[in-house]
């Protein structure tokens, strides 16, 4: 009786720390982090089967979670009994059987089909203190197998994170397969290309809407490099800056009400902010050098930006509001495209050494300077995700261009690009 | 009195010599009417024979015109700039001199000066480091007396590469400014 109470204490216990205890292994940044072990059994039938379904949904998850760097997930030739069963509460769970294979997390799920329509069931459970930790239900197409994938994938990280995931949103990029540089969105692991610009000229730099599924970017269309805005639905398209020289390097202000770019119009290059109908807010730098390639800070009031004021391309950051400069790299002779991780905390940019370019990344008050790519190859273009746990970024390695993702602390590198396809200038849309 | 007399005398000679003049005039006139048709067919004449040698003129001027810009527009040579840089070289400096000839002979000609770099700084950059060197090369050939209106610029960055290639070579081909005659 006795050993019964303190196992049932130990488990309370347990229970009550399972949480939080998860919690805090998850701090990506974290140097000697620790992984959760998680098993993920396929997707089982609620009905008819249909091949092919619960393999796409397992590969997509797995690759999902796997990038993550969160996980270490258990080896499905050891799942026992309970695997085979469709268990969608909590109570009917064998969790000891998980226990055993050494699984904190485990996830369940089944789907049916009704003609078109699909409907996946998902259950994310903490196995040591057998509960459920998120439940979900999602209604979609049989094309929808990858999409719906991706959102548990972010629910997952939401769950044990308190921060949603980033793997149903989009990746913007510059493909020139059609021999053009032109516009193309994809899904964050690269499958789904579309071409959404038929320009057939240079188009340059995209970047996301905050608030709205839309996309900025140059393009030489009409004879002059302009700043262009497109609707990504509707495929409305318009020129939303087009100063005489360079209307360059857009990227909209954390809220979506303000573009910062690099206009000419003055035969300098110098950082504006302009309103979302095109005209000019503010003026923000006032130099004869280079100044470009903003950089929104996640409060919105200040800019990361590239300038040889001080001879070699470095960065600098400016106050919106006093317009005061302060310079943030020191190393180097030539470091360009910074990227404010939208958390905060970090700015990653691109420095050019011995004819490459790696990412490196820096905090804003300039300390603790990281190098995150190695190897062969230039890498440059880094973006963050909207969760700030991620960064995309081209590679362009014996004459091949191609996008990569990694963790924010540079491991976890893959290529999503399709190859032979010459893409580059990835940016991260926000929450889809 | 008598002074008076010669005075009245006086404005009625001339009284009469006008009214003398006036009667004499009018068959004058007349016959230089008769005659006019025959001049007149004379100088309808002559502007044919004017207006075909204006075109002849035209035409020989609109030619020194063409084979002035055309000289310009295959004549005008591209310059090249050092790793970042957007001075004029001494090198530079002497082809936009040759550059500035041409364009004098060919004053109607209006030129494009395009701006390049080559692929190793970051994108952005080098598409401001490309509009500072076109407007280095228009500024110059400004110096040397070309009007500022004729010479527009754009930057192209490392857009457009003459030498897609990755070596020294195609590099210092990329850093350029270019000149695309406009008519």
């Amino acid at each position: 009786m006795k050993i019964y109470r303190a196992a049932l204490l130990t488990l309370l216990f347990c229970s009550l720390l399972a949480v939080p205890a998860l919690a805090v292994r998850i701090e990506i940044s974290a140097p000697g982090e620790q992984t959760i072990p998680l098993a993920i059994v396929p997707l089982l039938p609620m009905g008819t089967a249909k091949a092919g379904i619960a393999e796409e949904f397992q590969q997509v998850l797995e690759n999902d979670l796997t990038f993550s760097g969160l996980f270490d997930l258990v080896d499905p030739e050891s799942f026992l009994a309970d695997a085979k069963k469709l268990t969608l509460h909590s109570t009917q769970v064998d969790f000891g059987q998980w226990r055993m294979l050494g699984a904190d997390a485990l996830i369940k799920g089944g789907y049916r089909l009704e003609g078109e329509k699909l409907i996946v069931e998902l259950r994310l459970y903490d196995v040591v203190s057998r509960r459920l930790l998120t439940g979900r239900r999602y209604f979609g197409k049989l094309r929808d197998v990858r999409r719906i994938a991706h959102s548990f994938a972010d629910q997952v990280l939401l769950s044990l994170t308190g921060e949603l995931g980033p793997f149903n949103s989009r990746i913007a990029y510059i493909s020139k397969r059609t021999g053009y540089k032109e516009l193309y969105l994809m899904d964050v692991d690269g499958h789904n290309p579309v071409r959404l610009t038929d320009h057939r000229s240079i188009v340059l730099n995209p970047d996301f809407s905050p608030t709205r599924k839309e996309l900025i970017f140059t393009s030489y269309k009409k004879g002059n490099p302009d700043l262009y805005r497109k609707e990504i639905y509707t495929g409305r398209e318009s020129r939303l800056s087009l100063k005489p020289g360079l209307n360059i390097g857009g990227r909209y202000s954390p809220d979506g009400r303000e573009i910062a770019l690099t206009l000419s119009k003055d035969k300098n290059s110098e950082i504006y902010l302009i309103g979302t109908d095109g005209t000019i807010h503010k003026r923000l730098t006032n130099h004869y050098s280079i100044d470009v390639d903003p950089s929104w800070s996640p409060d919105g009031q200040q800019i990361a930006f590239v300038s040889d004021r001080r001879g070699n391309p470095n960065i600098f950051i400016v106050d919106i509001n006093t317009l005061a400069v302060k310079r943030l790299t020191y190393a180097g002779k030539y470091n360009a495209t910074p990227a404010w991780n939208p958390k905060g905390g970090r700015i990653a940019f691109a420095r050019l050494k011995d004819r490459q370019f790696n990412i490196f990344s820096i905090r804003p008050d300039g300390s603790d300077e990281r190098q995150l790519t190695f190897g062969p190859g230039s890498k440059e273009h880094p973006r963050w995700s909207p969760d700030g746990r991620f960064l995309v970024y081209s590679l362009d390695e014996n004459n091949e261009k191609s996008i990569w993702m990694m963790r924010a602390d540079g491991t976890g590198a893959r290529r999503i690009s399709a190859p032979g396809s010459s893409d580059s200038h990835p940016a991260w849309s926000g929450r889809w | 009195m008598n002074k008076f007399n010669i005075a009245r005398l006086l404005v009625m000679l001339f009284a009469l010599t006008l009214l003398a003049s006036g009667c004499a005039k009018k068959p004058v006139a007349e016959e230089t009417v008769i005659e006019e048709p025959a001049e007149v067919a004379v100088v309808e004449e002559q502007p044919v024979v004017v207006v075909e040698q204006q075109v002849d003129e035209a035409a020989v001027a609109r030619a020194a015109a063409e084979a002035a810009a055309t000289r310009a527009a295959s004549g005008l040579q591209r310059i090249h700039f050092d790793f970042d840089q957007y001075v004029l070289t001494d090198d530079a400096k002497q082809i936009l001199a040759d550059n500035a000839a041409l364009l004098k002979a060919a004053p109607g000609v209006k030129v494009q000066v395009e701006g390049h770099c080559d692929d190793r700084g970051s994108d952005e950059y080098n598409l401001a480091l490309g509009e500072k060197r076109a407007l280095a090369t228009k500024n110059y050939l400004v110096s040397l007396g070309i009007a500022a209106d004729r010479l527009s610029v754009i930057s192209y960055g490392e857009e457009r590469p003459l030498d897609p290639a990755d070596n020294k070579v195609a590099w210092a081909k990329n850093r350029r400014a270019e000149f695309r005659v406009r008519r």
